[in-house]
């Protein structure tokens, strides 16, 4: 098999989860390949629909829940348009895992805050499930996401099972302007909400994930509550075709988004090129 | 390494009785039209080749990666999609006449196209291929392969090269595969011939060294260090993004992955000869486009050549065809600016270690 062959995957179940974006949960058409597949938390594919191409997103299922692999996408070009109009049963392409992954031996013992904002919540979510089906192996678990409004909050279910977990601290916000009258969040942007839900960063990981200018003024609060670059995790995209170091797109200078990322370090951030 | 002194008959010969046995042989052949023009192309008779005339428009290396070509085909049925594989094996084939610089620069791509996974297409290709060097006799004012650590004579990529001499050629059989190409034919080569052979040798190189010194190694990390440069800003302008240089590059190998329906049930997955040049390349789905500008996109090319892939793996990704400036419509020049480059470097190392 050539490495641009893909997996046939069917869909198995469809979800909305705004009026833009969808989840797909996928099982591999042949049995044997889903029994041995593995990928880590954090590592991504290219999806394909045969006639209009693949597209790169993230796993966003946790590699400790096996048998089938999660995405979530929005319908925005021509792959994730033609993604759109499928239906269960239907058949699409995956390659992958490709990438490297969120250090998940690295956080074990010590806590973890998961910040995303909009549909940057699909990579963080994948190393949630993974972090909060190996519970015990974790201190504090807090989650914080927002979106521009409620409507606009992915995972909807999920966050509901989040708030009702003793085990982990959630804080929900939306833009101002996004509130609904039911709404019981946070009326904050990102960076506001991190610097009333975080305390410290003692003994503490940071997973964050979102659009660009979420990530530009959620730094330097991550920084004024001391924690250091190289323990501030996020995860880049950057347009690929081939995901594997060879068609030559996605390098931000040296580095390579699909070969040394797409998960880095606020650090190794800071040290790559500006041109992401 | 074997040499042997080949005649131009017993190589119309060798071309001859592969030709009988379909076996596909490439070698330069004058265009039709502009018979001062030559391309690699399938030839059908050891006449159509013409050594040492000029260099080839294009480099060899769509003959490993095609312009296009098809990754998989498919076809939508009720049951659901069947995908069908293309073979990963070629047909062998035999290149007569390369340049060495367009030789060296498969070498150099081999590296990227094995980089933890194995492409099997580009390297199905590599290994059904033999490929017949000559040393480079057709240079001109825009060759810098010396500079970029090759030469006229260097046999990089080469698994024979041939070097013309009295009525002939010294072939130095540089690799297994060309020493059977060459088996049961020519004569063992004399003293005489190998010391004339590199006496050849070193005349063309002599030809080529004036007109880039050797790129320093430092390049490399100036390059890397210096991604803000205002020299960027300017150094582009008249750059049109139209590509032509990747196009013609023997080491250029970006691709863009696209699917073609051949009905409304069936088609195919190509891939396609792509360039960071164009300013749709890195455009990603939202409108953000991270290398918005030219200027972007030229650094992008120079700092891939000379700093990601030498630090990559540990060699330029150049051969100092020259085919990028001579094509240029815009009169880009790359051994002039690889050259300001590099004295830019060395001003710059000189007053900071004053």
């Amino acid at each position: 098999m050539n490495i641009y062959q893909p997996h046939l995957m069917r869909i198995r179940e469809i979800t909305d989860e705004t009026v833009d974006t969808r989840t797909f949960k996928l099982e591999f058409q042949d049995p044997s390949i889903g029994q041995t597949f593995a990928f880590q938390a954090g590592q991504f594919g290219e999806y394909s629909v045969f006639g209009e191409g693949e597209s790169t997103f993230c796993i966003a299922s946790p590699p400790t829940r096996s048998g089938y692999i999660e995405c979530s996408f929005k319908a925005t070009g021509k792959v994730t348009s033609a993604l759109r109009r499928l239906a269960v049963g239907d058949t699409v392409g995956f390659r992958g895992p490709y990438g490297n992954h969120f250090p998940l031996e690295k956080m074990k013992g010590h806590s973890i805050v998961f910040i995303a904002g909009g549909i940057g919540l699909a990579p963080v979510r994948c190393v949630i499930w993974n972090v909060l089906d190996l519970r015990d192996q974790f201190k504090d678990v807090t989650i914080i996401y927002g979106a521009r409004t409620v409507a606009d909050l992915v995972y909807k279910r999920e966050l509901d099972e989040w708030a009702a977990r003793q085990d982990v601290k959630l804080c929900l916000a939306v833009d101002p302007g996004g509130e609904t009258p039911e709404w019981k969040g946070m009326v904050a942007r990102i960076p506001t909400a991190v610097e009333k839900t975080v305390s410290s960063a003692e003994d503490t990981f940071a997973v964050i994930c979102g659009p660009p200018v979420m990530i530009k003024f959620t730094l330097p609060v991550l920084e004024k509550l001391n924690f250091p670059g190289d323990r501030i995790y996020t995860t880049l995209e950057n347009r690929m075709k081939c995901g594997l170091g060879k068609c030559g797109r996605c390098n931000i200078g040296p580095t390579y988004v699909c070969k040394d990322g797409p998960v880095f370090t606020a650090a190794e951030l800071r040290a790559l090129p500006q041109e992401f | 390494m074997t040499r042997k002194f080949i005649t131009q008959q017993e190589l119309a010969l060798l071309v001859g009785n592969l030709l009988a046995a379909h076996t596909r042989v490439i070698a330069p052949v004058r265009d039709e039209e502009d018979p001062r023009q030559v391309d690699y192309k399938p030839i059908e008779s050891f006449s159509q080749a013409v050594f040492g005339a000029a260099i080839p428009r294009r480099s060899m290396k769509e003959f490993f990666l095609p312009i296009t070509e098809v990754l998989l085909s498919y076809k939508l049925t009720h049951e659901g999609v069947k995908i069908t594989e293309v073979p990963t094996q070629a047909p062998p084939q035999v290149i007569f006449g390369a340049l060495p610089c367009d030789a060296a620069g498969l070498k150099t791509v081999d590296k990227v196209m094995n980089w933890d996974y194995r492409d099997e297409l580009w390297f199905g290709r590599r290994e059904a291929s033999t490929i017949v060097t000559f040393l480079c006799s057709v240079m001109d004012h825009t060759c810098f392969c010396t500079a970029v650590g090759l030469g006229p004579e260097d046999s990089k990529g080469s698994d024979a090269m041939l070097i013309p001499y009295e009525g002939g050629y010294i072939a130095q059989l540089v690799t297994e595969r060309g020493e059977k190409l060459f088996e049961g034919v020519g004569t063992a080569a004399t003293e005489i011939m190998i010391s004339a052979s590199e006496d050849t040798g070193k005349a063309a190189r002599a030809k080529v060294e004036p007109n880039l010194p050797a790129i320093p190694g430092e390049l490399s990390e100036w390059l890397k260090q210096n991604f803000n440069h205002p020299v960027w800003k300017t150094i582009a302008l008249r750059c049109h993004g139209c590509s032509a240089c990747a196009a013609l590059c023997p080491t250029c190998h970006c691709f863009d992955i696209t699917d073609e329906h051949t009905s409304a049930e069936a088609g195919t997955r190509r891939r396609n000869w792509d360039s960071c040049q164009t300013s749709t390349f890195t455009v990603h789905a939202s409108g953000h486009n991270p290398r918005a500008s030219q200027s972007e996109r030229f650094r992008q090319r120079i700092q891939h050549k000379f700093s990601v892939y030498p630090s990559r793996f540990g060699e330029m990704l150049c051969t100092g065809c020259g085919r990028c400036s001579r094509v240029c419509p815009g009169g880009m020049d790359l051994p002039t600016i690889v050259g300001e480059l590099v004295s830019l470097a060395k001003s710059e190392s000189e007053v900071s270690g004053q």
